[in-house]
Order: C-alpha cells, then structure tokens, then sequence
C-alpha cells in the first residue's frame, strides 16, 4: 500500500509551487465506496488526498479536458503547471498524448504510484449492496481489508480486482518525477483468451452479438469523454458538415459510432477500461480495442504508450511492415 | 373497488389477458441492466429489478422521434409520420419516474401542445409498482412523495406477501381494472395495513435526503460564485446525467438525408454537450464546462420552479448512480446551502 504521508508531502511540495495551479488526485466521495478526482489548489486541500485500491478514475484524461477559453482583452493565456498522479496504466496515457505532442511533459509534474490492482465498484457494490457510508478499503499482499460501518472483512484480491488488473503488465508508471515507494515485480502478461474466442465466434454469430451490445448505445459520449486519447478538437462525431454519423440513435448509427471510435484508438489505447467502466448500459467497449490492440502487436509488433521516445504507431513506416491487408 | 388485491399467480393472466389489447412495456433485464422494454409475455418480465437504467420517459418521449419524411427533386413530397393510436401500458413503473411524466406536462403541455408527447401519454395507462427495496442513492422523500406514492399513476401496485394490493386512482385505471375484474378480490383492512407498513418499511431504508426549502432562492443569489467552478473541474462533460434523468427533456431537431429523400428526426440533446447551445455565428453563451454543469441544477431547482412551481428532480437517483466522478447532486445542493 502506498505510504499516504508520503503522497501527501510530494504533493504539498508541489503546490507550494508558484508555478502550479493544482495537483489532481483523489479523494473520498460521497457515499460507499466512491472515490472521486480532487483538484487540489492549497496545501490544505492535499489534507484531503489519498491513494488506495478504490482511486480508479484515469486522471491523465483531466490535462485534457482543461478548456482554452477566448482570452478577455488584457488577460494572457496561463502557462502554470499542473501537478498530477498517475497509475501505471494512466502514466501509459500520458505517454502516448507526448509522443503525439497533444501535450508537452513540462506541463506536468508527475506523481507515480506503483498500484497492485483497483477494485472493480461493480463487483464490490454487489458484495456490499446499499453501503451508503464511507467505507475504508486498505490491502496486503493478497487481500483487501474492508472496513464498513465499524466492521472489518478481509477479502481475496482475485473476487474484487477489476478484470484488467489481473493481466496487467505495468504496475509502476512507465513516466514520472517522483515515485512513492518501491516499483512493482509483476510476470503478469496480457490475456487475449477472450477475443481469440470472440474472433473465433461466425460471422453472423459476431454480428448479433455486437448488434445486441451497440443496440444499447444511448450516446451520451461518456466512453469518449472519459478517454484521455480521445482529445480531437472537434469530435467526428460533432461535425455537421459533413455529417459522419448521424443524430439518430439506432442499431446503424450507434454501430459507426463505435466502430469509429475503436478505430480511432488503434495503436494508442493503452487499455485503462475507463470507457467500459463509465459505460451506463454496460457495452464491453474494452474488448473492441483489445481486439484492435491484440492486431496492433501482431502485425507491428508495437505497444502504445511505452516510451516518450519512440514515434505513434500511425505517424511511422517501416520498410518490413506488414502490408498483406492492403488490397 | 378502489383497493383491491391480486394474487401473484394471477399476475400472469393479467399480463396475458391485457397484451391482447395493449402494448406493455415493463421492466426487462438486459445483460446486467434493466430496461423497461414491450414484452410479449408475463414470463419476460424480471420483477428483482430496483429501477431501470434508462427512465421509462423513452417510451413517451423517444430518444429519435421521426416527425416526418420528405424526398427531393422534382417528385419532392413529405410523407408525415403520426405517432399512432396504439393503446399502451407501461406496467412496473416506479413511482418517482411516475412522478416525473407529470413534471413533463408542464413542458409538453405549455404554450405548444407536443403532439407527441400528448399522443402517447393520452393512450397510455401506468401502473406503477412500489418500491420495496429503494436503492442506496434514492431520495424521493426528499422531494415531497414516497416509494409508495400513487400519486401519479393509474393503478399501483405493492407487493404485501403472496399478494399485490392494488389501488386505482384514476377513470382510465377504473376501465382496465374493469376488464380483468374475475381475476382480482376485495382487499381486507389487514392488506391495507400490510401496504403501510410496507411503505413506513421502504421510506426507512432510504438513507439519502437532500435539503430543498427555499433552493430556489438560494440560487438566485449564488449565480456567480466560484462554487460552480470547483464542482465543475472534475467534470467530463458526457452526457449521462442528462440522458438517464427522468424529467431531463431537451431534445435538437435534423433533416438527415440519403441521396434523393431523408427524413426530419427528434433527437434527446444534452446540456452537458457545447454544441447544445452554440449559435450560427459560432458564439458560444455557455463556453466553459462550468457553465453547463452549473445550468443543469438550475434548470431543475430554480429555472423550472420558477416557471411551473415544482422542482424538476424526483430523486430516482440515477445521475448519482451512474457519474463516472461521482458528482453528486445532493452534495451540490449541500454545497450551495453553505455558500454565505
């Protein structure tokens, strides 16, 4: 578990930076087990910081969202930095938004946890139904210590970690200026059993599966919103002119939707779930990019979100590419 | 017979019996969710449901309404599409979404009467089901009525035992009760009080409330306060609170088109999404996410008070349910109660 005091000193070093506007982290939400993103602006406010296997949110999607409002006559565009904790998987996010220069790193300053597994909220609200007061969840090695209206349980990661968590192959973030605690060893490595046997379903079976799932879809763009690579300027999807998808919501529509999106994210999903997780009608969009993802490495041998250094999937050519799908 | 009682292994009859003349809607579930769906049969329906994910408003005022179709040239017609006659009922409906149909009247009954709307709402019969088992964000209490409020349907239903109590509020309720009327029996003083105590039961397990008196008010004097600002940081500006409030009603209209002929489409619309509000010119009145965020509490606890005298929130609880970061709209009215 990561050391709180330490987390909290790193991060009121930061804000007492002048120039740092705020550090992103997380705090205790409103009710059960929810955490919720904290923008902390005073050493005060980081009183109120913590880290634990509950902290779920991607918080390399909050750079993204910050709005460059039109500048009023002689106001000047900020340039503070913005100080913020990262995951392993969310520090992969920020990897891939530097080399595609959506951001540059000395915007940043970044806090690393090493994380051993979130909880899935919906697996642990099933366990606790109607937990309305703040619960208390810590870990050790093997369990998580659950702490509900005064009574502590001790429950085996494997029935509450979200699916992702257990064939994660980064638990300490791959970027970072300080990291709290020691790194991760993990042997952990991806599981594609699932789309193998999704890839393996006919296609008429394929169809109306997704057919039922993008049935569902009632576009409320969460899974887009949610999405630290989802940065476009103006969404395909928003554009009127011309109209790449419609309004309408129905099986075609949502189905281009979707797809799209997928598409959009091939070589730079870097597999954090956020989108599945928000999802309000529970479509599984993570399998859509670990299918995309899974091909990625097949074809290119290439994983997004790794190293600042190397170039995105899509903006380089090797001579030995695979190219038998070009028709 | 305003109170009667049914056997829960009449129910099936009374299913069966009425969807020869009505299309019923009624909770169905759907992967891990529950949406309220027109069933075929009784054995459809999944009664362990809490409340559907998506408020059964998308039965009366669909997400794409077609409102007519045109093609182009020199043949060019319009075809209108009428909403149809069809006799509904919606069967399980909860009583705060309940509640919320009457806070749309307001909307689509105002200076323009949505045929629509009106349409479906004049050839539909709710009967609503108590809640037994309020989930842990609801807070309908808060918000003048109960779990078990009849209120707003034409017949509710409540589990008591072996037995639902049945009690019908309305004509419309009167002429379909009268159409199954062998299969139901007069309720005792006793069932009448098992549904009270069942009420008493289920308005003490709800654990939220939030403060309403005098938000309104409140409100108007704290439009320009940094509060909105803080809550709306953490904001992604997706469109679920919107989409899954029962009583959320903004809708963009379009002409889509293939090459020779299209169709002119009702779509729901969110306040959450800039384009919602973006003029021709391309002049944005709410640029900023705060300014959307801070929109959708006061369209629902200063705007719609003002205009139609009932607060446009009926705690059902889904947009505290399903925000991916927990904003959370009894903190919010909390928060803004705090503000000196």
């Amino acid at each position: 578990m990561v050391d709180q005091k330490k987390l909290r000193d790193e991060a009121k070093k930061i804000i007492s930076r002048d120039d740092v506007k705020y550090v992103i982290g997380w705090e205790k939400g409103t009710y059960g087990f929810q955490m919720t993103p904290l923008f902390a602006t005073s050493e005060d406010d980081i009183d109120r910081l913590v880290f634990n296997p509950l902290c779920i949110h991607n918080l390399a999607v909050f750079p993204m969202l910050e709005e460059k409002l039109p500048l009023q006559k002689g106001s000047f565009e900020e340039n503070e930095k913005i100080g913020i904790i990262l995951k392993g998987c969310d520090s992969r996010a920020i990897v891939q938004i530097i080399q595609e220069k959506g951001l540059e790193k000395e915007k940043l300053i970044i806090i690393g946890v090493p994380c051993r597994g979130i909880i899935d909220y919906k697996k642990i609200n099933k366990r606790f139904p109607h937990q309305t007061k703040n619960a208390v969840v810590e870990e050790d090695d093997k369990n998580f210590i659950i702490n509900t209206n005064g009574k502590t349980q001790k429950i085996p990661k494997d029935e509450l970690i979200m699916d992702k968590c257990k064939t994660c192959e980064f638990p300490n973030p791959v970027i970072y200026d300080v990291l709290i605690g020691d790194e991760i060893k993990t042997s952990k490595k991806p599981d594609y059993k699932k789309i193998t046997s999704l890839e393996n379903k006919k296609l008429d079976e394929k169809w109306s599966y997704w057919e039922s799932q993008f049935e569902k879809c009632i576009r409320c763009y969460a899974c887009r919103n949610v999405c630290p690579l989802c940065y476009c300027k103006e969404c395909m999807v928003d554009q009127l002119n011309p109209q790449w998808v419609r309004r309408s919501v129905n099986v075609s529509e949502n189905t281009a939707w979707n797809i799209m999106r997928a598409f959009h994210l091939a070589g730079r999903c870097i597999d954090c779930g956020e989108c599945e997780r928000v999802c309000p009608v529970g479509i599984p969009l993570s399998d859509l990019n670990k299918k995309l993802e899974k091909d990625v490495m097949e074809l290119f041998n290439y994983k997004a979100g790794t190293d600042v250094k190397e170039k995105p999937l899509l903006s380089m050519f090797k001579p030995d590419d695979a190219e038998d799908f070009i028709i | 017979m305003d109170e009667l009682v049914i056997k829960k292994n009449k129910i099936k009859d009374f299913i069966d019996k009425l969807s020869k003349d009505y299309n019923i809607f009624a909770p169905v579930k759907v992967d891990n969710i529950y949406l309220f769906k027109k069933i075929k049969s009784f054995s459809e329906i999944d009664q362990d449901f809490v409340n559907s994910k998506i408020p059964p408003k998308n039965i009366l005022f669909k997400q794409t309404e077609t409102m007519f179709k045109f093609n182009m040239g020199v043949d060019a017609k319009v075809e209108p599409v009428t909403p149809g006659d069809q006799k509904n009922i919606i069967f399980g409906i909860r009583p705060c979404d309940a509640k919320s149909i009457s806070i749309l009247d307001n909307v689509f009954e105002d200076d323009y009467l949505d045929p629509y709307f009106i349409n479906r709402r004049k050839n539909t019969i709710f009967i609503g089901l108590s809640c037994i088992n309020p989930d842990i964000n609801c807070f309908c209490t808060s918000m003048d009525a109960s779990p078990a409020s009849s209120e707003d349907v034409d017949i509710l239903f409540t589990e008591i035992g072996d037995r639902y109590f049945i009690e019908i509020k309305t004509e419309k309720g009167k002429e379909l009760i009268r159409k199954i009327k062998n299969l139901l029996q007069e309720s005792t003083s006793s069932d009448k009080k098992k549904k009270k105590d069942i009420e008493k039961k289920s308005i003490d397990a709800i654990t939220r409330n939030m403060n309403t008196r005098d938000i309104s008010e409140k409100l108007e004097k704290i439009f320009d306060h940094n509060l909105w600002k803080n809550i709306s940081k953490k904001c992604l500006g997706c469109g679920i609170c919107t989409y899954l409030c029962p009583t959320c009603h903004c809708f963009d209209i379009q002409d889509e088109t293939t090459l020779g002929n299209g169709a002119r489409v009702r779509v729901w619309d969110t306040c959450m999404n800039p384009e919602y509000t973006i003029h021709a010119s391309g002049h944005n009145p709410r640029p900023a996410r705060m300014n959307r965020t801070r929109n959708r509490v006061y369209h629902k606890f200063n705007y719609f008070p003002k205009n139609y005298d009932v607060i446009a929130c009926v705690g059902c609880g889904r947009c505290i349910n399903d925000c991916p970061v927990n904003i959370d709209i009894i903190n919010i009215i909390d928060q803004a109660r705090e503000v000196k």
